[in-house]
Order: C-alpha cells, then sequence, then structure tokens
C-alpha cells in the first residue's frame, strides 16, 4: 500500500513522514470514525448537571459494542468496583481517545501538503489514535481468533481482505513512529 | 457511601502499614505491537528500555504482568492512562491470585 519510508526522526524533537493523497484521506476518515463512534456513546438521562460536570457518568456497565468494548475495557475484574470506576472515569477517558484522534485529524486536514512533522506530543496522541483505530478494525477482523494466515489468505474479492490491507499497514506505519520516538529514549 | 468508606479505612490501613497492597496488570492482546507496548510502558512509567521490553515480553509469553504497585487511587490513576493508549490493564489487590 505504500511506497513511503514511514515515519523518521529528525533532529531532538521531529518525526517525519510522507503520505499519499490517498493514504492522507484513509488516515483521516479512520480518525473520523473513531470520533464519531466514541460520541455515540453519549451519555443519557443526567438528572444532576453538578455530576455531569464533574465528569460523573450515568454508564456502569461496559459497552455492547464489540469496538467500543475494547476501546473502554473494564478496570477490574469484579462487576461491582468496574461499575463504579467506570461511572467516575469513563467520559474521561473517551474525552482524551476523542482528542488524539482529533488531533491526527485537524493535523492531516490543515497541512497544505502530503508531509507531517510533528513534535513528541504530538507524536504520542497520533500513536494512541493509530491504535485505537487498529485495535477497532481487529475486533472487526477478529484479530484475536484469526493467525496471520487466515487473514493474509482471504480472497482478494472479500471485503475484509481490503480491510486486513489497511489494518496492516498501519501496524507498520505505527511501528516505524514507535521506532523513531524510541530512538530518542532508547538512550537511558 | 459504605462504599466509600471503606475505601478510605482502606487507604489508611494502607498508608500506616506502608504496605503497597494493590498492583496494575497488563494482559497480553492480539492487536497492540510489542514494541509499542514497551514504548507506552517507558513514556508512562519512566521505566528504562530494558525494563518496558522485559516486562512486555513477560505480558507476551506469560500473558499479563504486574508494571506498577502502589495504592488503590495510584492504581487507578496508572489503569486510566495505560488504557488511553489501549493498552488492556486492570488494578486488583496484590495478594488477589493472579
Amino acid at each position: 500500500m505504500s511506497n513511503t519510508e514511514g515515519f523518521k526522526r529528525h533532529g531532538s524533537n521531529s518525526y517525519i513522514a510522507e503520505f499519499s493523497q490517498s493514504e492522507r484521506e484513509i488516515l483521516i476518515n479512520l480518525a473520523e470514525q473513531i470520533i464519531e463512534l466514541l460520541a455515540e456513546r453519549v451519555d443519557h438521562g443526567h438528572e444532576d448537571p453538578l455530576a455531569a460536570m464533574v465528569g460523573i457518568t450515568s454508564h456502569d456497565s461496559p459497552p455492547e459494542d464489540a469496538v467500543l468494548h475494547r476501546l473502554l475495557p473494564n478496570a477490574y475484574a469484579d462487576d461491582v468496583d468496574a461499575a463504579e470506576f467506570r461511572r467516575y472515569t469513563e467520559s474521561t477517558l473517551r474525552n482524551k481517545k476523542q482528542a488524539h484522534a482529533m488531533a491526527m485529524r485537524m493535523y492531516l486536514k490543515s497541512a497544505e501538503d502530503n508531509i507531517v512533522d510533528i513534535d513528541h506530543d504530538l507524536a504520542n496522541a497520533w500513536l494512541g489514535a493509530l491504535n485505537d483505530i487498529r485495535l477497532a478494525v481487529g475486533v472487526r477482523l477478529n484479530v484475536a481468533e484469526k493467525t496471520t494466515e487466515d487473514l493474509e489468505l482471504l480472497a482478494p474479492d472479500d471485503p475484509m481482505s481490503a480491510v486486513y490491507t489497511v489494518y496492516s499497514w498501519l501496524g507498520w506505519l505505527q511501528e516505524t513512529l514507535v521506532m523513531a520516538l524510541m530512538d530518542d529514549a532508547g538512550s537511558i | 457511601m459504605v462504599k466509600t468508606a471503606d475505601k478510605i479505612e482502606e487507604e489508611i490501613a494502607a498508608i500506616f502499614s506502608g504496605d503497597s497492597p494493590w498492583v496494575t496488570i497488563v494482559w497480553d492482546d492480539p492487536v497492540n505491537l510489542m514494541s509499542y507496548v514497551t514504548y507506552v510502558l517507558m513514556e508512562l512509567f519512566g521505566y528504562s528500555k530494558a525494563k518496558a521490553n522485559e516486562l512486555m515480553l513477560k505480558v507476551h509469553n506469560e500473558g499479563k504482568a504486574v508494571v506498577s504497585t502502589g495504592s488503590r487511587e495510584e492504581m487507578e490513576h496508572d489503569v486510566a492512562r495505560l488504557h488511553e493508549f489501549g493498552l488492556w490493564a486492570t488494578l486488583q489487590r496484590g495478594d488477589q491470585a493472579l
């Protein structure tokens, strides 16, 4: 899918990649899907505006949708503890994940060319967003149940084959960004 | 409110006993890249590359690893940060079976 080299480190706080126009559009589109998916998990029935203000949500059970469940997992094995933790923290977690995807989307939308040049903090937001996208696509591909071989042998006319191509490309892209970042951190 | 009172008592007990009775566990996940898990552990906990890599390999090979230890409140904070970056994490009492 890609004829570019992925992310490379330039200087002390700059990570650069060049995308094709179609790659850029795919990333924007996927980021938007994550933002929308998280927005679907709205907080119904707030009777207490003060609770809403401090981030307490009406949700104490995990999302039924498998993708949302993976993005917003339980923090405790125990259901009662998990429910209480979720009530106090889920909206914050959703906001942070949306912020990561929005940061990536906004950069790609406003860039004048297909070259991406991001600093360490923005790179971390990109990593979070790329990872959330891969988690979401991974659930749809059912990677937990399938082997890499199963996925690579999908028939070309199977719609999941194209999805797997994007999934693999995202993994490769994320890996190049992690490697570029570890160039810095690895010296510890 | 009983729940909250229990929690406070627990925290107080932990402070006086000097124990760090809670742990954060990261679970193996088929999607997350090995390099990414190592990087997130370095970023969030300030671990060296060697230590983060060792923990990542434990997650990968054994299915799970304790990545931090401390009070319940601290572990809730750690789990929230790990969830923000998409790692599959839970917290529990340190003396509970993993």
